[in-house]
């Protein structure tokens, strides 16, 4: 049960890193690949009507972690305190800029609006990388399972870390340049003209350009987890994991160079969703790791609500879950198809 | 515990900010649903378009006040983690559901249909419109059970076992979610909520009706106001927050006892119309009281015995009894002025001439503050009255916070609150005023232009 409860909540993580990674994406480019005051709009037309449906997946995911490991909440939330506040406040600004900034037709306040949903959707992706970062390299857990972490110490991934040193710096490097590329890719398939154009061409480099970064984060996560790899080939979910990433990278490369544009979002996103997930695989038990002593490690075992209270949401999560889905389905049907510059993109539908 | 310097305080002065100001917008959420719900159905059954008209211009204000909602909603759940810890570490195992269920249930339900509500009403066509305005009303009612439910945990914990490291499960998912006292809330909560929304909307209506604006889509805002207004506060009172009164009586004798001032028990109590609470003398200074009123309220007969304070000890008061006992007495002050204010405006509305009773209409345009605050004392009334628990006879709230987030670290984000909500308050007032100040039916609504017919 414990096992199953940690797949559901990476797979509500994964989906949101791979929903909302998409606006986060297309925000970090929206200067880039638009440069008009009608291009603007049709970005933001772009990320379309399922915006808060996509940010419902992370606090979804809160809520249920909530329900099944409230104590992992408990210690995580209240070690990464200052960290968590600030992705809350970015978000935030995120979400005003995008329900505002459409609904007044004046540069002034649309360039306005437009900085603020750049620099949030930046920050958010650079934060939620860092935040990978400190998943895979550990955090100062006491014995008492509880730990408190300022924002950077010496910048070492080692003993009393802070939220940011090389190593988790890097990790949000990386998210970056893939979230953005992600955009990128996403926008090529739901734009046309200039937007379009451009919006494949920073696809391409920004592929080209994550591919030797996650060669070097891959080097760096064995050397800061050493012990990380040998006890991923025991988890033959991790193996999948690689085969998954394996698979999205082909799909990805063949969409891009043939210029199938369903095809490399597909890629897009499942890589998206294979690179978390095989990192899941790796640290499996593990929900927090502890970089002072390994016996301070907290396990999904640790973690868990009592048996009772896992069983009665196994019951009514798949529920919520497939109206959830049903929900999407029916307003994406509405909306399907390409957003053209053409078209009045104020108030972004 | 309440010493400023202490983290735990500014932990509970931090929630009480932030849930405070994020209310102020799913209040008003909750209870216009309802109204632009009706409005699209009396649309699609009369095809009169003074009603899809109504429906358009109440929309881009929901939009509106649901954004700054969502956006100030979703720090809360992750304060539970951030600042109370211990509070979540202890409870997760029951409270986790419901907050995990609002999130299934009721914001994938909200967000997958706000925005093609909002934007999209030429794309889904009529019948599909009124079914996304029902999904977000919907979406936000149940939203608001699950919250009620994980407070009314807090205020009468039922269903829940102590496990073997000591922290709660759930021992009966049913008796946690009918939680006799969840009904009873949320059903005066919803009331309130509605008669928020009346009030809203209402004044839009006065404001139109006093400047001779938009005079058809003005009655319409005043006769479904005040009809739902009057409805509405009638039952704020009785039955549903008589049967509130009533539970506290049962359930948290020693709050009913801080709320109403009642430092001596005996029987014939009174209800105190007008006295201060000096909490050091263990006295009402200067009361006037209608004696037996609270014997009776509480327990239907005026010669009814009622606890007072003196009778537990000291340490089980709610620490704040001044401000429990005036937000309390005001909120049933206000509540009580609702509901002659609303009767006296649908008796003009029955002789056909509250658009002529000017007076009248600048108390209705300028009443709908009161109606936040009234509220905003409701919710105080209930959580100053749960103190020094953080669940009732179960958990302290001094054991709740987190330990390790340092007084230093809640300040500064605090403080990073208060800025960013002054904004978005500046910035929502003015959004609103534009879309009041362009008014219904009228083509140049700025930003809002629909997409061309495809």
């Amino acid at each position: 049960m414990n096992a199953t409860w940690y797949s559901i909540l990476s797979f509500m993580l994964i989906v949101y890193v791979v929903l909302d990674g998409r606006n986060f994406g297309a925000g970090m480019l929206h200067w880039l690949v638009a440069r008009t005051p009608a291009e603007r709009r049709q970005v933001i037309a772009a990320i379309g009507p399922l915006w808060t449906w996509h940010e419902v997946w992370l606090v979804g995911f809160g809520g249920t972690m909530f329900a099944v490991f409230p104590k992992l909440l408990a210690s995580a939330f209240a070690g990464y305190y200052l960290a968590l506040f600030l992705i809350l406040w970015c978000l935030i600004l995120r979400g005003i800029s995008l329900e505002v900034g459409g609904q007044i037709n004046d540069r002034m306040w649309q360039g306005f609006w437009d900085f603020v949903f750049v620099v949030a959707s930046t920050l958010l992706a650079v934060l939620f990388g860092a935040a990978a970062g400190n998943m895979a390299r550990g955090v100062p857990l006491a014995s008492d399972g509880t730990f408190s972490m300022a924002f950077f110490t010496d910048f070492t991934p080692r003993g009393y870390v802070g939220l940011l040193d090389w190593y988790s710096v890097s990790i949000a490097l990386f998210a970056a340049v893939a979230l953005a590329a992600h955009g990128a890719t996403y926008l090529t398939l739901k734009t046309e003209g200039a937007v379009h154009d451009r919006s494949a061409g920073y696809a391409r480099v920004l592929w080209a350009t994550a591919a030797p970064l996650l060669l070097v984060i891959s080097v760096e996560s064995s050397v800061v987890r050493s012990d990380l790899l040998g006890h991923a080939i025991k988890n033959p979910y991790w193996w999948l994991g690689l085969l998954l990433d394996g698979a999205a990278a082909i799909t990805l490369i063949s969409g891009l160079v043939t210029r199938r544009e369903m095809r490399a979002l597909i890629g897009s996103s499942l890589l998206l969703a294979g690179l978390p997930a095989t990192g899941a695989a790796a640290i499996f038990p593990v929900v927090l790791h502890s970089t002072l002593a390994p016996e301070n490690s907290l396990t999904v075992y640790d973690v868990a609500a009592a048996p009772n209270s896992l069983t009665y949401a196994a019951i009514w999560w798949p529920i919520g879950f497939a109206l959830s889905a049903a929900y999407c389905v029916f307003v994406s049907r509405q909306y399907a198809g390409k957003v053209s510059v053409k078209r009045d993109n104020q108030g972004f539908y | 515990m309440n010493s400023i310097s202490d983290a735990a305080f500014w932990s509970r002065i931090q929630f009480a900010f932030t849930i405070t100001y994020h209310y102020l917008f799913p209040q008003l959420t909750m209870g216009l649903a309802w109204f632009i719900v009706y409005w699209k159905w009396r649309a699609l059954r009369t095809s009169d378009e003074k009603y899809n008209q109504a429906a358009r211009f109440w929309a881009k204000i929901f939009g509106l006040n649901f954004a700054v909602g969502v956006v100030t909603g979703i720090p809360m759940e992750f304060q539970f983690g951030t600042n109370w810890a211990g509070f979540s570490k202890y409870a997760g195992g029951v409270i986790g559901q419901t907050l995990a269920m609002e999130g299934m249930f009721a914001f994938f339900l909200e967000s997958a249909f706000i925005g093609a509500f909002i934007y999209g009403e030429k794309r889904l066509g009529p019948r599909y419109h009124f079914l996304a305005a029902l999904a977000v009303a919907l979406g936000s009612w149940s939203s608001g059970y699950f919250i009620i439910v994980t407070n009314a945990f807090m205020q009468h914990p039922v269903g829940y076992r102590i496990d073997a490291d000591g922290s709660l499960g759930i021992d009966s998912l049913s008796a946690y979610l009918l939680n006799q006292w969840a009904w009873i809330q949320f059903t005066h909560n919803q009331m309130a909520a509605l008669v928020t929304g009346s009030f809203v909307v209402a004044a839009v209506g006065a404001f139109y009706a006093l400047r001779g604006l938009h005079l058809e889509q003005a009655r319409l805002y005043l006769r479904a106001g005040t009809v739902m207004g009057l409805t509405a506060s009638l039952l704020v009172a009785f039955p549903t927050g008589d049967q509130q009164a009533k539970m506290v009586g049962i359930h948290q004798p020693v709050t009913l006892a801080a709320m109403e001032g009642r430092f001596v028990g005996g029987p014939m109590a009174g209800v105190a119309l007008i006295g201060q609470p000096n909490v050091a003398a263990r006295r009402l200074d200067n009361p006037i009281e209608v004696p037996g009123a609270l014997s009776f309220l509480a327990y239907g007969h005026f010669g009814s015995y009622v606890h007072g304070l003196d009778e537990y000890p000291e340490e089980s008061w709610p620490d704040n009894i001044e401000l429990l006992y005036y937000s309390f007495h005001l909120m049933i002050t206000l509540g009580t002025i609702f509901i002659v204010l609303m009767f006296g405006a649908v008796i003009q509305i029955l002789r056909g001439r509250l658009e002529s009773s000017r007076w009248l209409l600048w108390v209705l345009m300028l009443a709908f503050p009161f109606l936040y605050i009234a509220n905003t004392l409701g919710w105080m009334t209930a959580e100053l009255g749960r103190q020094p628990w953080l669940i009732y006879g179960l958990f302290r709230t001094s054991d709740g916070y987190s330990k390790v987030v340092s007084s230093g670290d809640t300040v500064f984000t605090l403080i990073g609150f208060v800025g960013l909500y002054f904004v978005l308050g500046v910035l929502f007032l003015f959004m609103v005023g534009r879309e009041i100040s362009h008014g219904p039916g009228d083509p140049e609504t700025g930003g809002h232009s629909e997409e061309p017919s495809v």
